[in-house]
């Protein structure tokens, strides 16, 4: 997540720090190569565990931050239903005040329609000014010591957005060329569950959420920033097509 | 033509009535030009990217022979005009609503295929409480980028879309004695004027195609649609300024035209394009974000088809139950229906104030009294009744008020937009009411002209505002928020366009009004417009050139009642054309 705080260097060696010490509990059976991608594994390890354990939860932390990257990779391209695959079949996402529930339902809704309609989820460098802080960018993965679920905490700086609600001849052409939308960055962090698929023993993701700690009127390119106030969403399936099942809060 | 094309009742004409009347195409279109023969007697096997396989043989006598994708054989008239390198031809097909208008380049052997057809059967809006099926009578077309196959390989770069038109402003006169002004302030758009077919010299927007053939030489298509449907394509050579082309389709009379043309024109000006540098234009408009579109597919704005038509009594019902002015808003914030951001603040220049406005030619006289920045009390010597009002106001200029209110209990709905000259004396009145002789949800405007007794200001007798074709030509960008920007190109004395912007701010979807200019000084000008089978909201404007910022007023009606808004943008200059010469009753008695 080096797109993040890129003029924080100073806490972001701290964070670093941290890093470092857990690998020394971890103890000399630790590759340097397997230590390389900046593990930071909370699982109870014992010191009755085996080399095979630790090393199996490395294996899977390793998974893990690939579908992650995956994930945002997909979201970049546009690729819902890649996306859409890596949830599992009741999951759940919760976004902006809604809850999107169930893989071929509310969480299709949210990255088959909504998304792209409101031009949201594409990684976009921080608004100037809005830079998260060194703690707020740490990343985390905890597998359970059973590999069958773990837990994430990654960074996010996004372009989100909402249709503009106008019936303005402006706004209706905006539409017909697949705008109409007004954008913005938002920064904040993933806190993810997974769980193995009993089937197949792959990692879906169990349940997701957009935890928003900034939002800015920006766009790359521009000068300067401006904090704006998002209204949550109000609006439920089926009164909005592209609405959540539940608003939370 | 003296039916404005967005109010004539075009024929619903049927599949069969078209095919029947595609028989006069079996042998070609016709022309007043001398046709040339650069094709006689030769083979060509046409491939192109994403198409058809085209193979013709050019025979004696104007026809030819053609078999699609190795299918069969068939015989059609074909006309053909050459222009430098280029030879451009036409042929419909026998039987088949279809045809093809083929733009050849003889020195790369790159050649542009323009597919055209009728009674499509698209439907659009798909499942939604819009859906609706595209007239029969509306020419598609569909782009094909190829080659003439002499066995030499695929050539690496084709023909491809282009934003090199982009704001590129032509005049035009065929040998047919057409004239056209055909402004190109849209990669996805003309936005033009039939100087000799129509006689109001409005502007009208259709749907076009612009393809780079070389550094002179472009092709391009444009398709009237919502109105006649007819299209026109050529391909034009920007040196000389000459084109060929062809016209096909039916016109306003149901008359089918299938002719090709020659024509010469003159540059009129450039506006300024404001995508990125490295952008060049080469996907269309329609297929960002889609990239497979389907057969036909282009970015056409229909605003008819999802306005609602209302009665006067409808929409007076309406206006009973609500009649909304300013809103509830911060009387210190300009409030706005473009989501504001960027308008001029409101003014307390006439608290306080009181006058009369004395509109000439037995318009109207009222009083008014200005209690405090948002309310005004006003009698009308009509009824000799004091009135309470919202209004709200702008300094526009130097001494120079600009304010509006609602008429309370008018019938229709009326408001007034005034501009009060305190230096000079001088009033105009926009008065604005509901309904036109089309849609009871439609605004009606006028510009009445006067002045103001006020002590202290001695008001002229003679000198008065007046209309203005000083912005004529002039295009500004206007952004009301950092989300809402839209260029105006004041095209005509009596009409304009409105293009708004892609995401990379290249020019795209585009509309166009009919509106009035007035002059205020200089460099300060009202300018209104409504959005006429559209959507008939109202936009009356003080445009101050000085500061390149606009300030004003929206009124419109519907099913929700009546609401009067402000609105205004930060400006920026685009370029202007030259017209002066094109407009006017001293040209048409010259044509």
């Amino acid at each position: 997540m080096s797109i993040l705080n890129r003029g924080k260097a100073k806490k972001r060696a701290s964070a670093d720090k941290s890093r470092r010490s857990f690998f020394w509990k971890l103890g000399a059976g630790v590759s340097g190569a397997l230590a390389a991608p900046a593990v930071m594994v909370r699982a109870e390890i014992s010191e009755q565990d085996s080399a095979s354990v630790r090393l199996a939860l490395l294996e899977e932390e390793k998974t893990l931050r690939k579908l992650h990257q995956n994930f945002e990779q997909a979201m970049d391209k546009g690729l819902s239903e890649e996306v859409i695959e890596m949830f599992a079949d009741d999951a759940r996402v919760i976004f902006n005040g809604g809850l999107f529930v169930g893989r071929s339902e509310g969480v299709s809704r949210l990255y088959r329609d909504r998304f792209p309609s409101e031009k949201t989820g594409r990684r976009m460098e921080p608004a100037p000014g809005f830079e998260l802080e060194a703690d707020q960018q740490a990343d985390r993965v905890d597998v359970s010591p059973d590999l069958l679920s773990a837990t994430a905490v990654f960074p996010y700086s996004i372009q989100a957005g909402a249709a503009i609600e106008s019936e303005t001849s402006l706004a209706n052409m905006a539409r017909l060329q697949g705008e109409g939308v007004k954008t913005w960055w938002e920064g904040g962090v993933y806190h993810v569950n997974y769980r193995k698929d009993d089937v197949h023993g792959r990692w879906k993701i169990s349940q997701l959420e957009y935890r928003t700690l900034s939002r800015a009127d920006y766009r790359p390119g521009r000068s300067y920033a401006r904090p704006i106030a998002v209204a949550a969403i109000a609006t439920r399936y089926p009164e909005d097509p592209q609405g959540p099942d539940s608003l939370l809060g | 033509m003296h039916i404005p094309m967005h109010r004539y009742e075009y024929t619903k004409l049927t599949r069969d009535q078209i095919g029947t009347a595609l028989r006069a195409t079996e042998n070609g279109p016709t022309s007043a030009s001398a046709y040339s023969n650069a094709l006689n007697g030769r083979s060509l096997r046409i491939v192109t990217q994403n198409g058809p396989v085209l193979e013709y043989r050019f025979q004696a006598n104007k026809r030819l022979t053609l078999s699609e994708d190795s299918g069969r054989n068939v015989s059609a008239g074909y006309g053909e005009l050459t222009q430098n390198q280029m030879v451009f031809f036409s042929h419909m097909i026998p039987g088949e609503q279809k045809g093809y208008n083929v733009a050849i380049d003889q020195n790369t052997n790159l050649v542009t295929v323009f597919e055209v057809w009728m009674s499509s059967g698209i439907v659009q809006g798909a499942g939604t409480p819009n859906e609706f099926t595209l007239d029969d009578r509306e020419v598609q077309r569909q782009i094909y980028f190829g080659y003439v196959d002499n066995g030499q390989g695929v050539p690496e770069n084709l023909h491809h879309y282009t934003n090199r038109i982009a704001g590129k402003g032509l005049y035009w006169k065929q040998d047919t004695g057409i004239e056209t002004l055909e402004y190109y302030a849209s990669v996805a758009n003309t936005n033009f004027v039939e100087l000799t077919r129509h006689v109001d010299d409005l502007s009208f927007v259709s749907t076009s195609d612009y393809v780079l053939v070389d550094d002179r030489t472009f092709a391009y298509n444009r398709t009237e649609c919502e109105f006649s449907g007819i299209h026109t394509c050529f391909v034009a050579d920007l040196y000389n300024v000459e084109q060929v082309g062809v016209r096909f389709g039916f016109n306003e009379n149901d008359e089918l035209e299938y002719y090709m043309f020659r024509g010469e024109g003159k540059v009129v000006g450039q506006l300024a394009y404001l995508e990125p540098f490295d952008e060049h234009g080469m996907a269309p408009m329609f297929a960002q974000g889609n990239a497979q579109p389907a057969k036909g597919a282009r970015s056409t704005y229909r605003p008819a088809r999802t306005f609602t038509w209302m009665s006067d009594e409808e929409m007076h019902a309406a206006a009973e139950q609500r009649t909304s002015a300013f809103g509830s808003g911060d009387a210190n914030a300009s409030t706005s229906t473009l989501s504001g951001g960027n308008n001029m603040p409101y003014s307390d220049i006439l608290v306080g104030k009181e006058f009369t406005v004395r509109l000439d030619h037995g318009g109207p006289v009222r009083d008014y009294r200005f209690r405090d920045r948002t309310m005004l009390e006003y009698r009308d010597h009509s009824e000799n009744v004091w009135r309470d009002a919202d209004y709200r106001a702008y300094e526009g200029d130097e001494n120079l008020a600009w304010f509006s209110h609602i008429l309370p209990d008018s019938q229709p709905r009326a408001s007034v937009q005034v501009a009060v000259d305190f230096n000079n004396g001088l009033v105009t009145s926009i008065e604005s009411h509901m309904g036109t002789a089309y849609y009871g949800n439609e605004t009606t405007y006028r510009a009445v002209f006067g002045a103001i007794e006020m002590e202290g200001v001695e008001a002229p007798l003679y000198v008065r505002h007046q209309f203005t074709d000083e912005l004529l030509g002039h295009a500004f960008s206007w952004s009301y928020s950092d989300a809402v920007t839209s260029m105006h190109l004041y095209g005509s004395p009596h009409s304009m366009s409105w293009t708004i912007f892609t995401g990379n701010q290249t020019m795209g979807a585009q509309w166009c009004s009919p509106c009035i200019y007035v002059k205020l000084r200089d460099g300060v000008y009202l300018f209104c417009q409504n959005e006429e089978a559209c959507n008939g909201v109202q936009m009356i404007a003080l445009i101050n050139t000085n500061i390149s910022h606009d300030c004003g007023f929206s009124f419109n009606g519907g099913a929700r009642g009546v609401s009067l808004t402000s609105v205004g943008g930060i400006g920026r200059h685009i370029g202007k054309y030259d017209l002066d010469e094109f407009y006017g009753p001293k040209k048409r008695v010259e044509a």
